[in-house]
C-alpha cells in the first residue's frame, strides 16, 4: 500500500524521539550536575578537615623537632603526618615570617601548576596552624591541600555522565520503537485502510485493535464509520440496480423495453463482429389488439399482453431475448447461430403456440395471434437500422398477407 | 651492657667562641621542655656534676611552662636524688657508675657531656661535632626511670619509632 510522501513532515517517531533524548539529556544534565556540584562541595569540605587534622597533627609532631633546632626531623615528620593525606604543600614559618622548612608532595609534577591553580579555587586560603609549645607559640604552619582526588571525582563524574548519555541515546531508541509499534503502527494501519477504501473501494476492511486506549477507540470508531460507509454503499449499489431495472424493463410484462433492446441489439452487434457469428432479430405485432383493448378493456388488454410475453418466453432458446418495444409490439433477439431455417421453425413454433385461446378476467376467452417478421445479420442487413427497417418491412408485409387471409 | 641506641638528632651550632655552651643550654632546655616529673615542677633543679666543659650557660635556661630552673654544683653525689635533673661532666667510672645507680628509679633526668658512646647509663648524652650538636638516648635508661620523656622526642631519631 503505498501512501503520498510527505519527506518535509516529521514522522511521529521522529517526533517522540526528539522529544525523548532532549527529555533524557536534560534530566541526566540536571542529575550529573547536581550531583558533581554537590559531590565536589562535600568533597570540599571534607578535604579541608583533612586539612586541618592535617595541619594539627602536623603541629603536633614537629614540636619537638623544631626546639630541638632538627629541621630534617621536621620535615620526616610533617612527610610521616601529610603524605598520601592530599596535601600539596606544608612550609613552617617561625614567628618573623622567615621559612623554616618546608614539605612538597613528591609526585607533583608536571600537573603541579594546574593543581595549584584548582586548589586556588577551591582553597582559596591554605589552612594555618600555629606550633606551640607550652603557652608559647614557636611557629606557624601552612598547610596546602592537593586538588586531585577532587579532580579525580570530577573526571570521573564526566565519563559518567557521558556513560549515560550514551546510555540514554540507547533508551531513546527503544523507547521511540516501542512507541512507534503502540501508537504509530496501529495509526498506521488506519491510515493503510483509510487509504485502501478511497482508492479501492474496499469497504469491507476492518482496522485491529491497539493497545492504547486512546488508539484503540480512534480505530473503533474508523471502523463503525467504515460500517456505515458500507451500509450506504451497498444501500446505492442496489438502489442503482433498482433504477436500472426500472429504465430498461417493462413494467407489465418484465421484458426488456426499447431502451434495452437497443443496447442489446448494439451489443449483439459487436458480439457479431468480434466471433463472425450472426443473429436475428424478430418483430411481432399483436393483430387486432386495438379491437381487443377496446372491446375488452384495458385491463383485458394487459392480460393478453403480459400473455403474449409469456407465451414468446417460453418458445424461446436458452439465449435468446425477448422485449416489449411499446404497445403491442415486441421484438426478439435470438442468438447468434442462427439460419433461416431455423427463424423459420422459431416463428412458426411461436405461432403454434399463440393457437391457445387467452382467458380474460371476465371468464371469456379470446383468439389471438401474431404477425412477425424477421431479419438475419449480416445475411439481410450488416446496419443495424437498416436491419431493423427489413424486420420491420417484413412484419408488415406478413401482417398485410393476412389481413388478405382473414377479410 | 649494650643499650639500645638512637641515632642523634641534629642540633647546628651557632658561631662564636661559646658556641658550644650555648648549643649545650639549648640542649638541655629542649630536654627539660619535654620532660615530665611525676609531681609537677615550678622550681627545677638541675645539678652540675664532675668537670663539666660546656655548662657555662645552663643558668640562662627558662621554661616555657614558667617553671624556673636553678643551677647548682652538686658536692656530693649521694645528695644526687634531690636534684631534678643531672648535668654530668667528665668524672671517673667508679663515681659515675655509683651516681647513676644512686639515681636509677628516681625522678631524675640525667644528661651526660662526655659520654660519646652513651654506655654509662645516662638517660641523654650529647655528642659535639664542629658544626652541630648531637645526641643520644639510652633508652633502657629512659624506661628505667620515674620521669618520663615526651615519646616525640623519641621520633626525632632518624629511622626511630
Amino acid at each position: 500500500m503505498t501512501r503520498p510522501a510527505a519527506p518535509l513532515m516529521p514522522t511521529l517517531r521522529h517526533i517522540l524521539a526528539r522529544v525523548h533524548t532532549r527529555l533524557i539529556l536534560f534530566a541526566v544534565l540536571m542529575a550529573g550536575v547536581t550531583l558533581i556540584a554537590a559531590g565536589v562541595l562535600i568533597m570540599r569540605d571534607y578535604a579541608e578537615r583533612n586539612l586541618a587534622l592535617v595541619a594539627r597533627t602536623a603541629s603536633y609532631t614537629i614540636e619537638p623537632a623544631l626546639l630541638f633546632d632538627d629541621m630534617a626531623a621536621a620535615q620526616d615528620g610533617i612527610a610521616m603526618v601529610a603524605n598520601g593525606q592530599g596535601v600539596r604543600l606544608v612550609e613552617v614559618r617561625d614567628n618573623q615570617g622567615r621559612l623554616m622548612t618546608r614539605w612538597i608532595r613528591p609526585d607533583a609534577g608536571a600537573m603541579a601548576r594546574l593543581e595549584a591553580t584548582a586548589e586556588k579555587l577551591l582553597w582559596p586560603s591554605p589552612v594555618t596552624e600555629p606550633v606551640r609549645h607550652g603557652r608559647d607559640i614557636i611557629a606557624r604552619l601552612t598547610v596546602h591541600g592537593d586538588a586531585g582526588a577532587i579532580g579525580r571525582y570530577l573526571l570521573s563524574g564526566v565519563v559518567i555522565a557521558l556513560a549515560c548519555l550514551g546510555l540514554t541515546v540507547i533508551a531513546t531508541q527503544i523507547l521511540a520503537r516501542r512507541l512507534q509499534k503502540d501508537v504509530t503502527g496501529p495509526l498506521a494501519q488506519i491510515a493503510d485502510v483509510a487509504h485502501a477504501v478511497r482508492v479501492d473501494r474496499r469497504f469491507d476492511m476492518r482496522v485491529p485493535g491497539a493497545d492504547i486506549a486512546e488508539v484503540d477507540q480512534l480505530a473503533r470508531d474508523f471502523n463503525a464509520l467504515l460500517d456505515e460507509l458500507q451500509q450506504w454503499h451497498a444501500g446505492l449499489l442496489s438502489e442503482n440496480r433498482q433504477l436500472e431495472h426500472q429504465a430498461t424493463r417493462d413494467p407489465l410484462t418484465g421484458l426488456g423495453n426499447r431502451a434495452m433492446f437497443e443496447r442489446q441489439l448494439a451489443a449483439s452487434v459487436e458480439a457479431a463482429e468480434q466471433t463472425g457469428q450472426g443473429f436475428a432479430i424478430i418483430y411481432a405485432d399483436v393483430n387486432r389488439f386495438k379491437q381487443v383493448n377496446d372491446g375488452h378493456g384495458h385491463d383485458a388488454g394487459d392480460v393478453m399482453l403480459i400473455v403474449i410475453a409469456a407465451r414468446l418466453r417460453a418458445a424461446l432458446r436458452n439465449g435468446d431475448l425477448a422485449f416489449r418495444l411499446g404497445g403491442d409490439e415486441f421484438a426478439l433477439i435470438l442468438a447468434s447461430d442462427t439460419t433461416r431455417e431455423v427463424v423459420e421453425a422459431l416463428a412458426a413454433r411461436i405461432d403454434t403456440g399463440m393457437e391457445q385461446p387467452i382467458m380474460l378476467p371476465s371468464g371469456q376467452s379470446i383468439q389471438s395471434s401474431l404477425s412477425l417478421g424477421w431479419a438475419l445479420y449480416p445475411q439481410d442487413s450488416a446496419d443495424p437500422r437498416d436491419l431493423l427497417r427489413h424486420a420491420d418491412a417484413a412484419m408488415y408485409a406478413a401482417k398485410g398477407r393476412r389481413h388478405a387471409t382473414t377479410d | 651492657m649494650a643499650a639500645p641506641v638512637f641515632q642523634p638528632a641534629m642540633m647546628p651550632l651557632g658561631s662564636g667562641s661559646d658556641r658550644m655552651a650555648a648549643g649545650a643550654a639549648r640542649m638541655t632546655d629542649a630536654i627539660l621542655e619535654f620532660t615530665r616529673w611525676p609531681v609537677e615542677k615550678t622550681l627545677v633543679h638541675l645539678c652540675v656534676v664532675g668537670v663539666a666543659d660546656h655548662a657555662g650557660q645552663l643558668d640562662e635556661i627558662s621554661l616555657s611552662n614558667g617553671a624556673r630552673v636553678q643551677v647548682s654544683r652538686l658536692p656530693d653525689p649521694a645528695a644526687a636524688t634531690q636534684c631534678d635533673a643531672l648535668y654530668i661532666g667528665r668524672m671517673a667510672a667508679l663515681d659515675n657508675r655509683r651516681l647513676l645507680t644512686a639515681v636509677r628509679g628516681a625522678a631524675v633526668v640525667t644528661i651526660a657531656e662526655a659520654d660519646a658512646d652513651c654506655r654509662s647509663g645516662a638517660m641523654f648524652c650529647l655528642l659535639f661535632t664542629p658544626q652541630a650538636l648531637n645526641f643520644q638516648l639510652n633508652i633502657d635508661a629512659v624506661s628505667r626511670s620515674s620521669v618520663r620523656i615526651d615519646p616525640r622526642v623519641l621520633r626525632l631519631s632518624k629511622g626511630g619509632y
